[in-house]
């Protein structure tokens, strides 16, 4: 920490985190919804949807919040100035998280737009704009008074307006459903894979300079070529949404190639990590926040690049679009590409928000924290990703009945509840070893000079 | 590779691509009237969308393939079930699912609103959309029809459905109307025990059923319709 006024991070991350175990636990019972029967009395009160749209809506704000509070620390740092209104940093924490609370509750009573991941109403739309507005006006008046530009911010204040913009195109009324959905994904696929990829790509970047101690002009260097790559697949990429929902044929081969080159930028970021990491001048540690490093480089180039090519091609996805395979594809990328960015970043600056010396902690129980969630989330993944194929077989290609070729799949729903069991205990875990961080024991840190 | 490349790779990327996008999006726009039939898209259409908004249907069921996972996609809903059947199942879903393993949450619908939401499914049974889902692909639904229709045109099941008039009302492959649910779609579903004794008396095995009885029927007759339904449903996907 170098500055005073990058202390607000800390707030934004702890409201995230609380947020995020919120998410998983709803996630739990949407998962037992799937091979449970919930009783007619209990649908007619808190159906599924009402669910989905608190894990879905939880999530989204999670990520914003912990994105933002990485934001409030990582501009002052780059800029060598205070933020230039801490107070209204504050000001728009409390009125983005009174707005979610709202949100949800509201949810619960049937209060919603009632489109998938936007279900905010419209009203309450608005105080998300404002709060949007506070946020970039704050980010840009500090990054233009300090006239210091670097790309990694250039990267994220781009990545910020590009997310903010999109999100507007959620809010209007659509009387064509067509339109509606081409333009739902200007906000879901154009921050999933744009805006929200130039501010990992920042926040990656900016980790790897402070971490690894390479010079910065080689980082940034490759972050040109990365974010180049990313807008280059990812706008044009957006019509791989485009193949079934009433629009010209030519999506269908041009969604089909500009997507499918999708996996070549998070697959050079990997590769940057790796080269940045053998070239390092400092050690290895903290070890945890090397672990989550290379496991969200990892996991987001599985889940978002792997996972998302093998059902990005017209010819496959006619049979595997709107099934589970989308649900296994979904959860592993938005855990390697986001969740474990978010967490990354805590561990990264909590120990040097909080002044601990060489920014070491005490990583015991994180360890279990990581490797609980990872690997359920895997297990998850799969669950889902076998669940999806027996979809895609029994339903689409066999033509059998939705609800019968739901039954054999509930036995993967159970497979991917239990795998859920663990994600939870590890989001558990790692909450409270990232709220209650301490120093590393003294022997450790003896090393150091 | 030096700065000066990289800079140029971020600028030829994100502008070639936003370019591309933009233009096609304009173009999108402009034939998106003719792929959904937007002359049919109507204030009662409207209406029904906003319906379908207002009580979150999508966070269960998928439309275009894109909500929840976990009820069925209703792109082609209009065509597979027919008006009647929706109705029955925003009407009085807790009776419908009885017996199923997944339910449907009782919505209190006025009638009109339930009215708006069949036009609104209609009006999306007709966007064209390259034949998606697979599983309701008319296409496919022929192709399996013709072939059992080929081998049965003589039966005397097949004179039977012509004499009964059943596809006044059912949906065959490209023919007949929307009110009741597909036969192919039935053939998939039930038995042959089950819909001779469905064809008996309707309302008796789902209570609110707006289709007659077909009593005056033999016994025999009743089960020589039912195999030609099941026999309908077994060439699909092939």
């Amino acid at each position: 920490m170098t500055q005073k006024s990058q202390s607000i991070a800390y707030p934004y991350f702890v409201m995230a985190l609380l947020l995020f175990g919120l998410q998983v636990v709803m996630g739990l019972w949407l998962a037992a919804n799937y091979f449970l029967t919930v009783p007619q009395g209990v649908v007619d009160v808190f159906p599924f949807a009402t669910a989905r749209a608190m894990h879905t809506n939880l999530l989204v704000l999670w990520l914003l919040l912990g994105f933002m509070g990485a934001t409030f620390y990582l501009v002052p740092e780059e800029t060598g100035t205070d933020l230039a209104y801490p107070k209204m940093a504050i000001a728009q924490l409390v009125l983005l998280s009174a707005t979610g609370v709202v949100a949800l509750v509201g949810f619960f009573f049937g209060w919603t737009q009632g489109r998938p991941l936007l279900e905010i109403p419209r009203p309450l739309d608005f105080l998300v704009v404002i709060g949007a507005l506070m946020f970039l006006f704050n980010i840009a008046v500090t990054m233009f008074r300090a006239k210091r530009w670097t790309a990694v911010q250039g990267s994220l204040l781009g990545g910020l307006v590009f997310l903010a913009l999109m999100y507007l195109f959620g809010i209007p009324f659509y009387k064509n459903l067509a339109m509606d959905w081409y333009y739902w994904w200007w906000v879901i696929h154009l921050w999933v894979e744009g805006a929200f990829e130039l501010i990992a790509a920042a926040m990656t970047a900016f980790m790897l300079i402070k971490l690894t101690g390479v010079e910065r002009k080689v980082v940034e260097k490759w972050l040109y070529v990365e974010l180049g790559l990313f807008l280059f697949t990812g706008i044009v990429g957006t019509g791989h949404h485009y193949y079934w929902l009433g629009a010209p044929a030519y999506w269908l081969w041009l969604g089909g190639i500009f997507s499918a080159l999708e996996p070549l930028p998070i697959m050079l970021m990997l590769v940057d990590t790796w080269r940045d990491i053998k070239a390092r001048k400092e050690p290895m540690r903290p070890r945890l926040t090397w672990v989550y490093l290379i496991g969200m480089v990892v996991i987001h180039f599985v889940g978002a690049g792997l996972f998302g090519f093998a059902h990005t091609l017209p010819q496959i996805n006619y049979y595997t679009h709107g099934s589970q395979v989308t649900v296994s594809h979904g959860h592993l990328a938005f855990f390697g590409a986001y969740v474990l960015l978010n967490l990354t970043f805590f561990y990264f600056a909590i120990p040097r928000l909080k002044g601990f010396a060489g920014a070491r902690y005490d990583e015991r129980s994180g360890q279990a924290g990581f490797w609980l969630m990872s690997l359920g989330v895997l297990g998850m993944s799969l669950a889902f990703a076998v669940a999806g194929v027996l979809q895609t077989y029994l339903e689409r290609i066999q033509g059998q009945p939705y609800m019968l070729a739901q039954q054999p799949i509930r036995f993967w729903m159970l497979v991917a509840f239990a795998h859920g069991l663990l994600v939870v205990a590890g989001v558990i875990v790692t909450i409270r070893h990232l709220l209650t961080l301490k120093p590393a024991p003294p022997e450790a840190t003896a090393v150091a000079p | 590779m030096g700065e000066k490349t990289a800079k140029w790779i971020f600028w030829f990327g994100t502008l070639s691509s936003l370019v591309l996008f933009l233009a096609l999006t304009v173009d999108t726009q402009g034939q998106f009237a003719a792929l959904t039939h937007a002359d049919r898209l109507d204030d009662q259409v409207v209406a029904g969308k906003r319906v379908f908004e207002r009580r979150n249907c999508n966070d269960c069921h998928t439309i275009l393939g894109f909500g929840g996972y976990y009820a069925p996609d209703l792109t082609r809903a209009w065509s597979r079930l027919g008006s009647d059947a929706i109705q029955r199942r925003l009407e009085k879903p807790e009776v419908v699912f009885a017996d199923s393993y997944r339910k449907m949450p009782q919505q209190h619908l006025a009638a009109q609103e339930v009215a708006d939401l069949v036009a609104y499914l209609a009006w999306v049974d007709g966007i064209e959309n390259h034949d998606w889902p697979p599983q309701d692909s008319v296409n496919r639904w022929k192709r399996s029809t013709e072939r059992a229709l080929a081998s049965a045109t003589l039966s005397p099941a097949a004179a039977l459905m012509q004499q009964e008039n059943c596809l006044s009302c059912h949906g065959l492959a490209d023919r007949g109307e929307r009110k009741g649910p597909r036969l192919e779609w039935i053939g998939m579903r039930r038995s042959v025990a089950w819909i001779a004794d469905y064809l008996a008396d309707p309302a008796k095995v789902a209570p609110g059923a707006e289709m007659p009885a077909y009593g005056h029927l033999s016994a025999g007759q009743r089960e020589m319709l039912g195999e030609f339904i099941v026999a309908l449903a077994s060439g699909h996907g092939r």
